[in-house]
């Protein structure tokens, strides 16, 4: 137990000064703008302070949904709805049209909690309905809140609109007014940046791109949606009021759906996943148009033609182009050597005495049985097989065990307790950890970054302590990314640590997923064909790297056709054939089976 | 354009295929002549279906060649592969359920010219009377069984010079599975080459002229089908060199 | 009133219908859901009213030149933003691409032709009041356009394959059938249809820019409810739709109607995503 701390101890000091190098270096450019944007009152006159007012606004909402858009990528086109919220709640207080005036800070802030509400009314149905049918949610959400907002007349004075509030000094003069947008959005990025570089971040994306992993490692959509809704609501709310404050009058008008394609477009032309691609695209598309009357004219016309431009040449937007990082070529030689010894430091020894046991499982897809019945006990510290011909019920079975497919009848217990069907999220916290046919791995995101996501579920803090970098928060940062480089290490891919995944080989995405799995400390692993695709060498060496794991106690599920494989290191072999067990034993038992090798050579 | 007796119809060398990273088949040679029926046998995940989609053009392949009636067949898609004499009736009896079992048909005959077309159709509904009855009705009133001898008459409508199925016998009975295999060997009398991916090994053998074993992506066996102590090497091939007593017994 | 209901409410539900019957042909060749098929409603009116009215062409002459320039700009929508993000496995860039194209193809409108609506020449001059041609005549484009289309897919060979594509997409391709020209194909009619649906509507609509936006959400208001791919259950949602905003616009005044429209179609959609006539998709993992 002492030997997991003091392994993760040895990692830390030489990886908190690489840590603090990292980290300073991708808040440089950001802070660096932020610096520039101080000294523009100082230089230029009042119409570029007023610019830059906007841009800062605009910023504010931007960098915010950004964590909707560009980290969990649900696509909200219609987001000038909360803008719109907030700079009529807002104004109505703050003017007293239905309530004693309000001072305009409590206003805003007032509009900020109402934003949050609705953010989450509108971010809701991205738990429900695909790609498209939600983009279309949030552009009805858009347009219903502007015909609120012509034609509750009494309130919002209709077409013909309401004064914006006024800040009280020293926020009322053009300058004063600038330096509390840009303090307000300064505060969003650092926030949006801790979110980004936490587990709910990478929680994020993972549920972007790798849904399915993401459920395994326990991480659950629709807690941590509705957590960046309640955020991103607020600071869009917040941007409304501004926004109302800075054009002295609002009108229904001013919130065209325009200006929700230049929020999301300059996200998508940044590129998801990163904060200052965004924040440059913001810049860009809200500065283009100044410089040139023939661009303002045709500004959605360009932003579009950026966009496409974007999702065909470089769907990685600006980010990606500023990745050098990313550029240096890799070793073409590079071999994948897991140290098997260090697993000992990985993972603690495992309590779990109690088997994982299948009974009676029946599952039917239309009208076919893919399984048909069948009984499996994975005990802890052995390695079960599972082979069978293609269509035998393998991946099924694991997808049962996972907690993706419901069966019909029977049940899926670890010891004696009945695990949740239809309930993938809850397996990580069971203990029970997997890896998939076709490697689900976050392409953009770095390999350790990816590697961390298994350990997800470890964190102790809230997403609130996340967002202002509380104690509590950097320390399950600290601990996750020890843990990952150990385990890494433990793999063999630790040099490959801070390398975009879509960069690495088949072979070595197979390693990095069983990383990911150790991560959770799980009881039960369960092994989707890990030697698919890998040179005997590396066979060999996940061979002993499976070994290793299960002398640490904890219980391997492994489904494969290499027989070599199995035949090698499984302790238990289970023979699958049309959704029926066909024979359960020892390897030995099972190669001289009559009916398994006919089961294999037909006939 | 003449090719010899001796020259292969279809020459496949140093074949390299497979999906996005994932790399299937590592340097796969076969040949099938005129008129000959060559089995393609292997255990799961060995690249046997990969190998034909590669072949037809489904898909894309990197490295290696393919030469078909002395025709270079790189870059060349399923249209072309099958305008040139190449049927490919892929696994899984997938016919087009809301159609009829003539417009299934008719479809296979997209590209033969507009008279011709109902000629092709009778004909290859000839093989197979049990759906030449049912034709006017939809893909989805048949049998899975007659499902997959509506696919394989659908790979006949083209008249091909070489006809691969894959796994035609997958989930049916064994009488549904004798009567493709007797198909197969009528087309041999009628000077079509066949090039047939099985699990049913005797099956296949009975009905094979060669055979192949691919395991892990590469070939591992070729031998003519009626040579002796054939299944004990073909055991070989699946599991790997280890030998057991069970072989002697088979 | 009820007849001023019926009338206007099954007519522009005709139309809603017709480009909810776009939507699903694009959808039906390449599992893609594109932005552009209200904007081909709009570019249907709005060609026509540029062909006929401003240039001063037959009817007929127009007509044609109508349906060409919009087949043209689907087959375009096939080039630029369909086929180069087929191939990736994102799935979501297919929504940008659409959506970019379709933005431009608004803008280049809002500008070169106008931002107030325009009028739209009268076609036949035949009726007056409820029966007036603008409200018939959609009615009857709708069903015309799905006569010609049962036709084309039930007694053309090029209609069968369009089904067998939409039906399985790789057994089509294994087959031989030219799969890519049948999708640029599938995105020229599917055009035609949304520029016929504009056209047929445009006395009713008139040629106005914002239409394209309009158009994209209420034609996409049947095919969510109706089942996407389903033409069938895209024209009972479509003419039910327009009948309940008629009526909602009598009852509650022009822009609460809109608010009705989007809270009955939010709540619907989020008790059965997949369509009212639809089948739940089951995630494979």
């Amino acid at each position: 137990m002492s030997g997991v701390s003091d392994a993760v101890e040895r990692v830390s000091t030489n990886d908190v000064r690489e840590r603090l190098r990292n980290a300073s270096a991708s808040m440089v450019p950001l802070v660096a703008i932020f610096v520039v944007a101080l000294a523009v009152p100082v230089f230029s006159n009042d119409y570029w302070v007023l610019i830059a007012s906007r841009t800062a606004i605009y910023w504010l909402l931007v960098g915010a949904l950004n964590l909707v858009v560009g980290f969990a990528g649900q696509l909200a086109i219609g987001y000038v709805a909360i803008l719109t919220l907030g700079a009529y709640v807002t104004t109505i207080l703050s003017a007293g049209n239905v309530s004693p005036p309000v001072p305009p800070v409590i206003a805003l802030a007032i509009a900020g909690v109402a934003g949050s509400v609705f953010g989450v009314i509108v971010g809701l149905p991205a738990l429900r309905l695909r790609t498209f049918y939600f983009a279309i949610s949030t552009f009805g959400f858009a347009t219903i809140v502007t015909q609120i907002a012509l034609a509750w007349q009494s309130v919002t004075g209709g077409g013909i609109g309401l004064p914006g509030p006024e800040f009280p000094a020293p926020f009322d003069t053009r300058s004063g007014f600038y330096f509390l947008c840009l303090g307000c959005a300064a505060v969003c990025t650092w926030m949006t940046a801790n979110v980004a570089h936490s587990r709910f971040g990478r929680a994020l994306v993972a549920i972007r791109d790798a849904e399915v992993a993401a459920e395994a490692a326990g991480i659950s959509k629709a807690k941590l949606l509705v957590m960046v809704f309640v955020f991103t609501g607020a600071a869009a709310a917040m941007a409304g009021g501004l926004f109302a404050s800075l054009q002295t009058y609002i009108t229904p008008d001013a919130f065209t759906f325009d200006l929700s394609i230049l929020f999301f477009i300059s996200i998508l032309i940044g590129g998801r996943g990163s904060i200052l691609g965004p924040m440059l695209g913001t810049i860009i598309l809200t500065l283009l148009p100044e410089f040139a009357a023939p661009l303002a004219a045709w500004s959605t016309f360009l932003y579009a033609c950026l966009l496409l431009g974007v999702v065909l040449a470089v769907p990685g937007g600006i980010a990606a182009l500023l990745d050098f990082r990313n550029r240096k070529p890799l070793d073409q030689h590079r071999a994948i050597v897991p140290r098997a010894d260090v697993i000992s430091e990985v993972l603690r020894p495992s309590q779990m005495k109690e088997s994982l046991t299948l009974s009676d499982i029946v599952l039917s897809f239309g009208g076919v049985r893919a399984v048909d019945g069948v009984d499996l006990d994975i005990r802890p510290a052995q390695i079960h097989g599972l082979i069978g011909p293609n269509g035998s019920g393998k991946t099924t079975i694991l997808n049962i065990i996972s907690g993706y497919y419901r069966p019909q009848s029977g049940e899926v217990t670890v010891g004696g307790e009945t695990l949740p069907a239809g309930r993938p999220a809850t397996r990580a916290a069971l203990g029970i950890a997997r890896t998939f046919q076709t490697p689900r791995i976050i392409g953009e995101a770095s390999v350790i970054e990816n590697v961390m996501i298994g350990g997800t579920i470890n964190g102790c803090g809230t997403f609130a302590e996340a967002l202002l970098m509380l104690p509590r928060g950097r320390r399950d940062e600290a601990m996750l990314r020890q843990m990952g480089l150990l385990v890494l290490r433990s793999v063999g891919l630790d040099s490959l640590a801070d390398v975009r995944a879509d960069r690495l080989q088949h072979s070595e995405l197979r390693f990095v997923e069983i990383a990911r799995a150790l991560m959770s400390q799980p009881a039960f692993i369960l092994l989707d064909e890990p030697a698919a695709g890998l040179a005997p060498d590396e066979i060999r060496r996940l061979g002993e790297l499976i070994r290793e794991i299960v002398r640490r106690g904890v219980g391997v599920l492994l489904v494969e056709h290499h027989a070599d494989l199995i035949f090698d290191i499984c302790h238990q072999v289970t023979v699958l054939n049309l959704g029926r067990v066909l024979a359960a034993g020892t390897p030995a038992e099972i190669r001289v089976h009559k009916e398994v090798v006919s089961a294999y050579l037909g006939g | 354009m003449r090719i010899s007796a001796a020259e292969p119809l279809l020459d496949v060398r140093g074949l390299n295929s497979g999906y996005g990273k994932i790399v299937v088949l590592h340097g796969v040679d076969i040949n099938v002549h005129k008129g000959e029926v060559v089995a393609l046998l292997g255990p799961n995940g060995a690249g046997k279906t990969t190998l034909l989609r590669a072949i037809s053009g489904l898909l894309p392949w990197n490295a290696g060649s393919v030469h078909f009636g002395g025709r270079d067949l790189s870059g060349v898609g399923p249209r072309e592969s099958a305008r040139a004499g190449l049927a490919h009736v892929i696994e899984g009896h997938r016919i087009f359920t809301q159609q009829s079992v003539t417009d299934n048909l008719l479809l296979a005959a997209y590209d033969v010219s507009q008279h011709e077309r109902m000629v092709r159709v009778e004909e290859a509904l000839s093989y197979f009377p049990e759906i030449a009855a049912k034709r006017r009705e939809p893909g989805s009133s048949l049998s899975g069984g007659q499902q997959q001898m509506l696919a394989v008459a659908q790979g006949l409508v083209r008249r091909p010079k070489l006809l691969m199925l894959d796994e035609p016998s997958a989930g049916l009975s064994p009488v549904l599975v004798d009567r493709v295999l007797t198909v197969v060997a009528r087309l041999r009398e009628t000077g079509t080459a066949v090039l047939l991916v099985e699990q049913l090994i005797e099956k296949a053998l009975a009905v094979a002229d060669r055979v192949y074993a691919l395991a892990r992506g590469t070939v591992v066996l070729e031998a003519g089908a009626a040579e002796v102590g054939l299944a004990g090497r073909l055991e070989n091939a699946y599991f790997g060199t280890r030998v057991t007593e069970f072989s002697a017994a088979m | 009133m009820i007849g001023s209901i019926l009338a206007s409410g099954l007519a522009v539900g005709a139309v809603y219908a017709l480009i909810g019957v776009t939507y699903n042909t694009m959808f039906s060749a390449s599992r893609v859901i594109s932005f552009t098929a209200g904007m081909l409603g709009m570019l249907g009116g709005v060609f026509g009213s540029l062909f006929i009215l401003r240039l001063g062409l037959p009817v007929p002459v127009g007509f044609v030149l109508t349906m060409g320039c919009c087949a043209l700009v689907g087959v375009i929508t096939e080039f630029v933003a369909v086929r180069p993000v087929l191939k990736s496995l994102d799935q979501h860039l297919y929504v940008l691409s659409t959506l970019a194209l379709s933005l431009m193809i608004q803008q280049l409108v809002a500008t070169e032709w106008s931002t107030e609506p325009q009028r739209f020449p009268r076609l036949f001059d035949i009726g007056s009041g409820l029966l007036d041609e603008k409200f018939w005549l959609p009615i009857v484009a709708c069903a015309v356009g799905m006569g010609a289309l049962d036709l084309l897919y039930r007694h053309t060979l090029v209609g069968k394959a369009f089904l067998a594509i939409a039906e399985d997409n790789f057994a089509a391709r294994a087959l031989g059938l030219p799969e890519r020209n049948l999708r640029i194909a599938s995105y020229a009619l599917a055009a035609i249809i949304g520029a016929f649906a504009g056209f047929a509507g445009g006395e009713l609509l008139l040629a106005f820019v914002a239409n394209g936006a309009l158009l994209n959400f209420y034609g996409f208001v049947p095919v969510a409810l109706g089942g996407l791919g389903s033409n069938r259950g895209a024209v009972v949602a479509g003419l039910a739709l327009g009948i309940y905003q008629q009526a909602a616009n009598f009852v509650v005044g022009g822009i609460f109607a809109s608010v009705a429209v989007f809270a009955i179609f939010i709540i619907l959609l989020l008790a059965a995503p997949q369509g009212l006539f639809g089948a739940p998709a089951v995630r494979r993992v």
